[in-house]
């Protein structure tokens, strides 16, 4: 029995080796830079390397001194807020549609889903052009409700910006999030709407009765990604305004990225990333909690 | 009959909706051939006859041959990277007992939660100190540690969907951990490697960031670098830009078309098996 018992030890042992290779990984190319950048957030930097150690002082001047930052954060909450409601709510409304058609789902499904394949690259510069005054489709369509085709540019504009920039965000990524519901919903045990629908509940009352509660996992999972997917933004806003009007579209990781490699202000743009890092924790920890009892509840 | 109304109904809407959305993808290709003059026309109003030339002028003009190059190694490079280590991961957290189990998945995870984006500071001083500046195979590593985790947990829901006995039997019978690793999961769990694999590429041929930050040299420009370079010293020229464009976005975009219904399958069922 020891025998036995020792024996099953040393397989468990050898099985665990296999995933020791992406743990040394892990732990070269994202535990250890977690650590040293503990370190620069604490130092002063001369270029990229350590001068002095200064305690604190970044966190607090980040936290209590810097306007931009605070806007930054403002921005990137704000931002990973509007996307999780819309980017959510607007991929369950196109799955149920697209469900909901006897013929050609696979070709609504591409056509929601291709632009998640593109570049943010072209993306952004694509959406630039749409949003050019004058000749951009946008302002063009935008002067049907009254705005003026040859001012109006959301780009330019601290007002529009950000909501500018989350219009093309959600076109990308929309597809996502309906694929992932789409799959949910085509998977639903058909007895469960038979029945309702023998009851008498009419279709919005089957949504609400049925669907949305039976899609609660895939809420939570698609509620938890988004977070983390966009708290993290960085490249369609550096690339359609590099965080511009006079910072109005400036999220922490544009921040990060101009302190630390136009400014060379290394140890502080560290510090705002380890800022952003306990957001992030906070954040998903709280949606977690909130969420994860729900949809435990759905899958049992 | 009472149906029919709300049939037509909400494949009117599905119309109207697919059209906005495909409407800025098939702007893009049709700019590719046509002159700057003519690239403020509707997509379907291709003037005659189409201005092909465009896409041979961005090729050479932009050094897109090196770019595609350089990206094409990379993401070779990170997809082959990633499949090695995410199926002998995933086989690794299939095998193992709970407790183990949940504190390996908490560490494979990390990447999810702690992005490249909070780290890009020590990972560039880190890279600097390693020579590791101007290397692919140094973004291609940086790739790897961003799509492990995503890889491994959807790998890890298709080897669990493998019958435990089979893989007991064969090892029973003889056979190694890693023949049956290759003879009997891989073959099993083949879509999802097929949707994983596809994912990656697509995801690694887009990044932005890493190159960024960590290419600056020209020789070594992916092509997302290349396509940035060109709407700064090309932006008179947009018909070029749009050609430049068109041959960045056209790879992943047919990758999907051909494996649109394996890649979506894969995706789906890693995200909701958790």
């Amino acid at each position: 029995m020891t025998a036995f018992l020792r024996r099953s030890h040393r397989e468990r042992g050898i099985d665990l080796l296999f995933v020791a290779p992406t743990l040394a990984l892990l732990a070269g190319f994202l535990f250890y830079p977690l650590l040293y950048g503990i370190v620069l957030s604490v130092h002063d930097t001369k270029g990229f390397d350590l001068t002095s150690f200064v305690g604190l002082d970044h966190y607090a001047h980040a936290i209590f001194g810097d306007a931009v930052f605070h806007q930054a954060l403002l921005n990137t909450v704000l931002f990973t807020a509007a996307a999780v409601v819309l980017q959510t709510g607007l991929g369950l409304i196109l799955a149920v549609l697209v469900a909901d058609v006897r013929r050609g789902r696979t070709f609504w499904r591409f056509a929601f889903f291709a632009p998640f394949v593109l570049a943010s690259v072209a993306v952004g510069a694509v959406w630039k052009f749409l949003y050019a005054p004058y000749f951009g489709v946008v302002p063009t369509v935008g002067s049907a409700f009254g705005f003026n085709t040859q001012t109006f540019a959301p780009l330019a504009d601290a007002h529009w910006a950000l909501w500018a920039i989350m219009a093309a965000f959600l076109w990308r990524f929309v597809g996502f999030s309906m694929v992932v519901y789409l799959a949910a919903i085509q998977a639903l045990p058909r007895e469960y709407y038979e029945h309702a629908h023998l009851e008498g509940a009419g279709r919005f009352q089957l949504f609400r009765r049925v669907t949305w509660p039976l899609l609660w996992p895939q809420t939570f999972v698609l509620v938890l990604l988004t977070t983390l997917g966009t708290l993290r933004i960085f490249d369609m806003v550096w690339l359609m305004t590099q965080g511009g009007p006079e910072h109005a579209t400036e999220t922490v990781a544009t921040d990060i990225y101009s302190t630390a490699f136009r400014f060379l202000q290394v140890g502080y743009a560290q510090a705002m990333a380890m800022i952003l890092l306990v957001v992030i924790l906070v954040l998903t920890l709280v949606e977690y909690r909130l969420l994860n009892r729900r949809a435990e509840a759905v899958s049992a | 009959m009472t149906r029919l109304p709300r049939l037509r109904w909400s494949t009117a809407l599905l119309s109207v909706l697919a059209a906005a959305w495909l409407y800025p993808v098939a702007w893009t290709l049709s700019n590719a051939i046509k002159s700057s003059a003519d690239i403020y026309r509707a997509p379907w109003d291709v003037p005659w006859p189409p201005a092909i030339g465009n896409i041979g002028e961005a090729w050479s003009r932009g050094q897109l041959g090196v770019a595609l190059a350089n990206s094409t190694f990379v993401t070779a490079m990170t997809v082959a990277g990633v499949l090695v280590l995410a199926v002998s991961g995933a086989y690794s957290l299939t095998r193992l007992r709970p407790p183990f189990r949940a504190a390996l998945l908490i560490l494979v995870l990390a990447p999810l939660i702690i992005p490249t984006e909070v780290l890009i500071v020590p990972l560039f001083s880190m890279f600097r100190a390693l020579g590791l500046i101007n290397s692919l195979p140094g973004l291609a590593l940086t790739n790897i540690v961003g799509s492990i985790s995503f890889a491994t947990v959807i790998l890890t829901g298709y080897f669990r969907t493998i019958p435990q006995d089979l893989i007991d039997a064969a090892r029973v019978d003889g056979a190694g951990r890693i023949e049956v690793l290759l003879r009997i999961v891989v073959p099993l769990a083949r879509p999802g490697i097929l949707a994983v694999a596809i994912l990656v590429a697509v995801l690694t041929w887009n990044d932005f960031a890493g190159p960024l930050v960590l290419i600056q040299k020209p020789d070594a420009f992916t092509v997302q670098l290349a396509l940035t370079r060109f709407s700064t010293l090309y932006a008179t020229d947009q018909g070029l830009t749009f050609a430049g464009m068109a041959i960045v976005i056209l790879p992943p975009f047919l990758l999907f078309l051909v494996f649109q219904r394996s890649f979506i399958q894969g995706l789906t069922a890693g995200v909701v098996r958790h």
